[in-house]
């Protein structure tokens, strides 16, 4: 079992429900691996530094995973093909850190 | 090529005190990422990372920042990391 960090953005106008359905895709493919969320953290909405599908601004979600390499590949082979999804990146890990990064929002 | 080692060795002699060697000062600074209290590389960290590139948005070499060959090659590698992101630009203004 591998420590995945996976960072997905999403276009700011979502509504809950949308976000949602994505996290409830997600979870989905993580239960028929085996697999679980161990952290989340959430970065707010922030200002994109250059302009991805024709939209300045994200939404950052960013999730820990424990689960193996197929589990990765899943993930992201929905989220190319989904239109809601402006990004992603998914990182393995030797540690998952305790403390919040820098870019959680402060509010 | 005897001769040419003898040349060499001149012409460092020469030149020691010159315009055109470094001056002491700076070759003996020491890493800033490296040692006890050096703050970790990470991609999230995007104060740090923008100390190390330019205006235009260009990794800044290590003979500039004096940053170890190890440490550089983590801080370029985390740089793109935070570039694919849109944390950071490809390209400045």
């Amino acid at each position: 079992m591998n420590y995945y960090e996976h960072t997905y953005i999403t276009a700011p106008e979502l509504n809950n429900q949308d976000l949602d359905n994505i996290r409830k895709k997600i979870n989905e493919i993580l239960e028929k691996n085996e697999s679980k969320i161990v952290r989340e953290e959430d970065w707010g909405v922030r200002t994109l530094a250059y302009q991805i599908k024709k939209s300045s601004k994200g939404k950052y979600n960013n999730i820990y995973i424990q689960g193996n390499n197929k589990v990765i590949k899943e993930i992201e082979n929905f989220e190319r093909y989904d239109e809601r999804v402006l990004k992603f990146l998914s990182i393995r890990i030797k540690k998952i850190p305790e403390e919040n990064s820098e870019l959680v929002k402060s509010t | 090529m005897m001769k040419r080692k003898k040349d060499k060795k001149k012409f460092n002699k020469n030149n020691s005190n010159s315009l055109f060697n470094k001056s002491n000062q700076r070759q003996n600074k020491s890493c800033p990422l490296s040692g006890k209290n050096a703050p970790e590389i990470n991609y999230k960290n995007l104060k740090l990372l923008k100390k190390y590139v330019s205006d235009t948005a260009k990794i800044l070499p290590s003979r500039i920042t004096n940053v170890s060959l190890g440490k550089q090659k983590k801080l370029s590698l985390e740089i793109k990391k935070a570039r694919a992101l849109a944390l950071m630009p490809y390209v400045g203004e």
